[in-house]
C-alpha cells in the first residue's frame, strides 16, 4: 500500500463568442457636463468582472480615469440590446460594442475641443482627462471644461453608440458540416499540467499542483484573468475528481440535494496553482483581447486522468475520478484489447457492449 | 425578546423558531447575510453571535434574547473598510459577491481569534464556506495578508507570486 | 495612467465586501406574494387530472398558474437558430422528468404558498423511463420525447450534427496502429451560490419590472416577451448583478411564471428557489458519452479520427442542439487532424433537461480528446509533449469544417508548459512555432490540405514522420 504520485498533460482551444455569431451587443455612452462618462451596456456581471473591464476599455479609449466612468447594466429601459453573459463574449464580443462607443465618444470630445482651442480635431489628444495639443502639452484644456462647453455653450450632447455583430455562419452541407464564415470571433489557446497523489489503499486521489498557461490576447485586468484562471482551475478539479449530479449514473438515484451530498471543491481542495498569461493579441479583439472565462476549467480534467495514469498506471475515463473507480481500476488491472493494428480500451463502457443499436466498431 | 444588532437594541417579534438568517432579512430589513442554502451548508449567512462566527440559518432566533450579532454592516461601511475588507478588495477576492458576506465575517472571526497568516490554518478555520467564482486562493491570500497588515491600497489589486505574464507568441 | 492592462480594482469591489451589492433576494417591495411550485414527483408520466380549485379557496393564496395562464406554452428559445420549440413552460398533460414544474402557489407568505401547492389535487399514471443515452436507440427502448429519443431538427432535418472532412478510410488504411477508447464525464452542478429568483413588480402603467438573475437580460426579455405575447416595452427586466452563473442562468427558469403569478393577483410576486430545488430541478452540465478511434502512425501523427457522441439533453431540447454542434466544431481540440468522421446525437432522457455550463459543448470533447492523445502517446511509447507538438495547429491550418486557423497558439501554450515543469524536449520541438507548415516537416496527408506547392511531400514522411533536421522551421 503506498502513495503515487504522477504528472500529466493537456492542452485546449475555446472559441470566443457564440458559435456559429449572430449575437449582438450594443452600447451607448453620455458624458455629464462635468465630463464624467455614463456608461450604459446590457452585460451581466456574473462576477466574471463585465462591469470592471467593459469600464476600463472606455475610460482608455476616451482618455479618462477609471473612476469618471459610471457603469449601468442595470436594466433593458436603459441599456441596449446584449445578448448575454456567456460564450466568453463579454470582454471580446461586448467589449468591442463599448469600444465603438468610446470611440465616438471620444470624437465628439475632440471636435467641441478643436471648436474651444482653436484647434482641428485631427491635432488633438485627450490624456487623463485633458484635451492637449499633440506634441504640445502645455496647450490643454480639461475634459471638464469641454464637456461643460458643450453642455452649455454650443448646445451639444456628447454621446456615442457601438454595436457589434458578426453575422451568422451558415452551415452550407449538413453532410460535412462545412461553415460559410468563421463561427467564432477569435480562439483562444490553454495547456495544463497536473501533478496528483493516488492512494492505492483507499483510492483517493489528490491534485497537489495545476500548472497552466492561457493565451488570452491582452489582459484588460491581470487581476480579473488571473480570477477567470484560478476559479476555472478549481472547477475543472472539481469535474475531475469530487462533482457528479447523478452519483451512480445513469441512474438517477441518490442524487445530492445540499452542499453536503453533493461535492464541490472547498476551500481544503485548493492545490498549488503556478499561472503563465500569454499576451499575444487577437486581430480583432478589443485591444487584443480573448475571452478565456469558459475555457477556464475546460483542461485540468484531462491533465489529471493522464496524471493518475503516471502514477497508478490505470486510464480512467469516467469522470469524477472518484476512489471507487480508482480501486476498481486497480484491482481490474485492464489490458487494451489488441487485434491486428487495434488498441481498445474501454470495451465494456462502449455502445456496442452495452447496446445502443449503433454499430461502432473501428 | 431583544438582540443587539451591529451595536443597536432591537426588538424581535419573529416566533422563537424562526432562523435568525430570515428575521435578519425578513423582519429587520439587513440583507448581507445570504441565503445561500438555508442548510448550513455553504456558510453564505454566517454572522458573529458574541462574536462567535455561526450559520443564522440554522439559528433560532429565540436562543439569541440578549445576544449581540454582528451582519457585515457592523464591521466596517464604505468610507472605513476594516482591514478585512481592504484587503478582499486589494487582493480581488470578492467576484460576483454572493459568498463574500460570509467568508469576511468568517475571516474577521478567525482574525479576532488570533489567526494567523498560516494558509491551512486559514483553509481550515474557512472550511465549509463555499465559493464557486474564486478558487479560494485570492480569498486565502486576502485573509493571510489582512492578518500582518491594517490598510490596503484600493486602487491597486495586489501583484500574485506564480503568474507570469509574457507578450507575445512563438 | 493607462487603464488597459492596469490591475485596477473590481468596479463592484466595494459594494461586495461590505454588503452593499444588491442582488434580487435583495430588493424590497411591499405587499409581495411568496411563491412555491408544484413540481413533478416521477421522472415520466402522464397528467390524468388536475384541480387546483382547493388551492386557489385557500385564504392567503393570491394567485394559482398552470399551462391554461400561459398565452404562449412552448416557445423555442433558439428558433432563430432554427431549433423549434418542445418544452412548455407549465407542464400540461404528461411530466417528463421529476421536478418538472406543473403549476406556481402565489401566496401571502412561504409557509401558505406550501400548503397552497399541496393542496393542487392531481393524478398521475406513470410511464417507462429512459436514462442510458446507449439504450436510447434500442428497438425496445421507451419513447420519452414527441420527436422520439433523439433530437431530428439539424440542417436538412437530419438526426444527427455530421462533420466529414478528407479520407477517413485511407487515413484508417494507412494507419500504423488505430487506437480506441470511450469518454463519459458527469453531469455538473452549476450550484451558484445564488439560487435561481425572481420577483415581479406590476406598475400602475400597466408594465411589468421584472427583477431576475438573469445571465443574459435581452434573451431573458425576449423570452418571457414570446410566451406572454406582449410587445418587448411592457416589459423591463432589471439585473445585471447576479450571484454564479456558469451558463445555469441562461435558461429563463422562474421569470415569466413569475410574471404570471404577479399579473394574476396584481402584487409583487417572489419565486426564489430553495437550495434543494437548484440541486434537484435545475439543469445541469449534461453527462456526455463520447467514443473516439484515432488512424495514427507509429511516430504519432493522427492521421484520422472517428467519433461517435450522444449528449444527454435530459427530457427536453433547450440548448443541447447548439452545444453539440459546438462540440462538433471543436472535435479536433488544438490539433489539426485532416481525415474526419464524426456523428454525433442529441439524445432525451427522463433526466432534469441539461443546459449550457462554463465551457458549453467543449469541456466534455476537451476531456475525452486530450486524455486519448495521452493514450496514444503511451500506446507508442512517445512524449505526450512531442505528440502534441507535432499536431498542434498551425497557421492556415484547416478546422473541422474548414475554416482557416488564422494565429493558433498550441505550441506557445504546450512549450510554456514544458518549460514551466523543466521537461526536457529535443531542440527539434522547443523550436517549433505558429508558423504555417512547410511541406518539408509534413506527412503528406498534411501537406494535402495545405495545397500548392507542397503536393510532393514524401510518403516517407507519412510513414516515418518528420524529418528532425528540417522539423520546426
Amino acid at each position: 500500500m503506498a502513495v503515487h504520485r504522477g504528472r500529466g498533460v493537456a492542452a485546449i482551444e475555446y472559441p470566443t463568442g457564440m458559435n456559429q455569431n449572430g449575437d449582438p451587443s450594443q452600447a451607448w455612452i453620455k458624458v455629464k457636463p462635468d465630463g464624467r462618462v455614463d456608461v450604459f451596456s446590457g452585460t451581466a456581471d456574473i462576477g466574471n468582472g463585465a462591469k470592471t473591464i467593459q469600464s476600463q476599455i472606455v475610460a482608455e479609449t476616451i482618455g479618462v480615469p477609471y473612476d469618471w466612468v459610471t457603469f449601468d447594466n442595470s436594466n433593458t429601459d436603459s441599456s441596449p440590446v446584449c445578448t448575454g453573459t456567456f460564450a466568453s463574449r463579454a470582454t471580446f464580443v461586448a467589449g468591442k460594442a463599448v469600444l465603438k462607443a468610446a470611440e465616438e465618444v471620444r470624437h465628439k470630445l475632440l471636435e467641441i475641443a478643436g471648436l474651444e482651442m482653436e484647434a482641428s480635431a485631427d491635432d488633438l489628444e485627450v490624456v487623463d482627462g485633458e484635451v492637449m495639443v499633440k506634441g504640445s502639452p502645455t496647450e490643454k484644456l480639461s475634459v471638464a471644461d469641454v464637456a461643460g462647453a458643450a453642455t452649455y455653450g454650443h448646445g451639444q450632447l456628447i454621446t456615442g453608440t457601438g454595436a457589434q455583430l458578426k453575422p451568422y455562419a451558415e452551415i452550407l452541407d449538413p453532410e460535412t458540416g462545412v461553415v460559410s464564415s468563421p463561427p467564432h470571433s477569435a480562439i483562444s489557446y490553454a495547456a495544463c499540467a497536473a501533478e496528483v497523489e493516488v492512494d492505492d489503499e483507499t483510492g483517493n486521489v489528490r491534485v497537489l499542483k495545476l500548472i497552466q498557461a492561457y493565451d488570452v490576447g491582452k489582459a484588460i485586468n491581470p487581476a480579473l484573468v488571473e480570477g477567470q484562471i484560478q476559479g476555472g482551475a478549481i472547477m475543472g478539479l472539481g469535474l475531475a475528481v469530487l462533482e457528479n449530479a447523478y452519483p451512480y449514473y445513469p441512474s438517477v438515484e441518490h442524487r445530492g440535494y445540499g452542499f453536503g451530498s453533493y461535492y464541490s471543491p472547498g476551500m481544503e481542495d485548493l492545490p498549488e496553482l503556478e499561472t503563465i498569461i500569454i499576451e499575444n493579441p487577437s486581430a480583432d479583439g478589443p485591444y487584443g483581447a480573448k475571452g478565456i472565462g469558459e475555457m477556464a476549467n475546460n483542461a485540468q480534467p484531462a491533465a489529471i486522468a493522464a496524471a493518475v495514469h503516471d502514477a497508478a498506471g490505470v486510464w480512467i475515463t469516467e469522470l469524477p475520478i472518484t476512489p471507487e473507480l480508482v480501486l476498481k481500476a486497480l484491482e481490474a488491472k485492464a489490458e487494451p484489447r489488441r487485434e491486428g493494428k487495434l488498441v481498445a480500451f474501454d470495451d465494456e463502457i462502449s455502445v456496442n457492449t452495452v447496446g445502443a443499436g449503433i454499430s461502432w466498431m473501428p | 425578546m431583544n438582540i443587539t444588532l451591529n451595536g443597536v437594541s432591537r426588538q424581535i417579534s419573529s416566533p422563537p423558531l424562526t432562523p435568525l438568517l430570515r428575521v435578519l432579512r425578513n423582519e429587520l430589513n439587513v440583507v448581507s447575510a445570504k441565503a445561500g442554502c438555508e442548510a448550513g451548508g455553504c456558510g453564505a449567512c454566517t454572522v458573529l453571535v458574541d462574536g462567535r462566527p455561526q450559520r443564522s440559518c440554522l439559528t433560532a432566533v429565540g436562543s439569541l434574547n440578549g445576544a449581540a450579532v454582528t451582519t457585515l454592516e457592523g464591521l466596517g461601511t464604505s468610507e472605513n473598510l476594516s482591514a478585512v475588507q481592504q484587503a478582499f478588495v486589494h487582493h480581488y477576492a470578492a467576484q460576483c459577491g454572493f459568498c463574500t458576506p460570509g467568508m469576511v465575517v468568517a475571516a474577521t472571526a478567525y482574525l479576532d481569534a488570533g489567526g494567523s497568516d498560516d494558509k491551512e490554518a486559514i483553509q481550515e478555520a474557512l472550511g465549509g464556506h463555499v465559493c464557486r467564482c474564486t478558487g479560494y486562493l485570492k480569498i486565502v491570500n486576502a485573509i493571510a495578508a489582512a492578518a500582518t497588515q491594517s490598510e490596503f491600497d484600493l486602487t491597486i489589486t495586489a501583484e500574485e507570486p506564480n503568474v507570469v505574464v509574457k507578450t507575445g507568441g512563438r | 495612467m493607462k487603464a488597459v492592462g492596469a490591475r485596477l480594482p473590481r468596479y463592484d469591489g466595494v459594494g461586495h465586501v461590505t454588503g452593499q451589492t444588491q442582488f434580487v433576494d435583495d430588493v424590497r417591495v411591499r405587499e409581495m406574494l411568496w411563491a412555491k411550485a408544484l413540481r413533478s414527483p416521477h421522472h415520466h408520466a402522464a397528467i390524468t387530472r388536475m384541480d387546483t380549485s382547493k388551492a386557489e379557496a385557500m385564504p392567503g393564496v393570491e394567485a394559482v398558474i398552470t399551462h391554461a395562464d400561459v398565452p404562449l406554452l412552448e416557445y423555442g428559445h433558439l428558433s432563430a437558430l432554427g431549433i423549434p420549440a418542445d418544452e412548455p413552460l407549465l407542464a400540461k398533460d404528461e411530466v417528463r422528468y421529476k421536478g418538472q414544474p406543473i403549476a406556481l402557489v402565489a401566496a401571502e407568505d412561504a409557509d401558505t404558498a406550501r400548503a397552497g401547492v399541496e393542496a393542487i389535487e392531481i393524478d398521475y399514471e406513470e410511464r417507462p423511463t429512459l436514462f442510458d443515452v446507449r439504450k436510447a436507440f434500442d428497438d425496445d427502448a421507451p419513447t420519452v420525447h414527441r420527436w422520439g429519443n433523439w433530437y431530428p431538427h439539424f440542417e436538412g432535418e437530419m438526426d444527427r450534427r455530421q462533420i466529414r472532412k478528407g479520407n477517413i478510410e485511407e487515413a484508417f488504411e494507412a494507419a500504423d496502429t488505430i487506437v480506441s477508447g470511450v469518454y463519459r464525464p458527469a453531469a455538473i452542478e452549476h450550484a451558484p451560490l445564488e439560487t435561481q429568483v425572481s420577483m415581479v413588480v406590476p406598475e400602475p402603467d400597466g408594465r411589468l419590472t421584472v427583477y431576475s438573475c438573469t445571465q443574459a437580460l435581452y434573451f431573458s426579455l425576449g423570452v418571457m416577451a414570446a410566451h406572454l405575447q406582449v410587445p418587448l416595452n411592457r416589459l423591463k427586466v432589471v439585473g445585471g448583478t447576479v450571484g454564479g452563473g456558469f451558463g445555469g442562468k441562461v435558461d429563463t427558469a422562474s421569470e415569466t411564471v413569475t410574471a404570471l403569478a404577479a399579473m394574476k393577483a396584481n402584487r409583487p410576486v417572489k419565486w426564489r428557489w430553495t437550495r434543494e430545488e437548484e440541486f434537484l430541478a435545475s439543469s445541469t452540465r449534461a453527462p456526455w458519452h463520447m467514443e473516439i478511434i484515432d488512424a495514427v502512425t507509429s511516430d504519432g501523427w493522427i492521421l484520422g479520427r472517428k467519433m461517435l457522441t450522444l449528449h444527454d439533453s435530459g427530457a427536453y431540447a433547450r440548448f443541447s442542439p447548439y452545444g453539440l454542434t459546438k462540440h462538433s466544431f471543436h472535435h479536433t481540440g488544438a490539433y489539426t487532424i485532416p481525415n474526419l468522421h464524426f456523428d454525433g446525437y442529441v439524445v432525451f432522457t427522463n433526466r432534469v433537461p441539461t443546459t449550457a455550463m462554463r465551457g458549453f459543448g467543449v469541456t466534455s470533447v476537451s476531456f475525452a480528446t486530450e486524455t486519448h492523445m495521452s493514450r496514444i502517446a503511451d500506446v507508442l511509447g512517445l512524449d505526450p509533449f512531442e505528440v502534441r507538438l507535432k499536431n498542434a495547429n498551425r497557421i492556415n491550418d484547416t478546422s473541422p469544417n474548414m475554416i482557416t486557423y488564422p494565429d493558433p497558439s498550441t505550441v506557445d501554450v504546450v512549450l510554456s508548459i514544458a518549460e514551466a515543469t523543466d521537461h526536457s524536449l529535443d531542440d527539434a520541438y522547443m523550436s517549433m512555432s505558429r508558423a504555417q507548415r512547410s511541406g518539408d516537416m509534413l506527412p503528406e496527408h498534411l501537406a494535402a490540405q495545405i495545397g500548392e506547392g507542397h503536393e510532393h511531400a514524401s510518403l516517407h514522411a507519412l510513414v516515418h514522420g518528420v524529418d528532425n533536421d528540417s522539423e520546426g522551421n
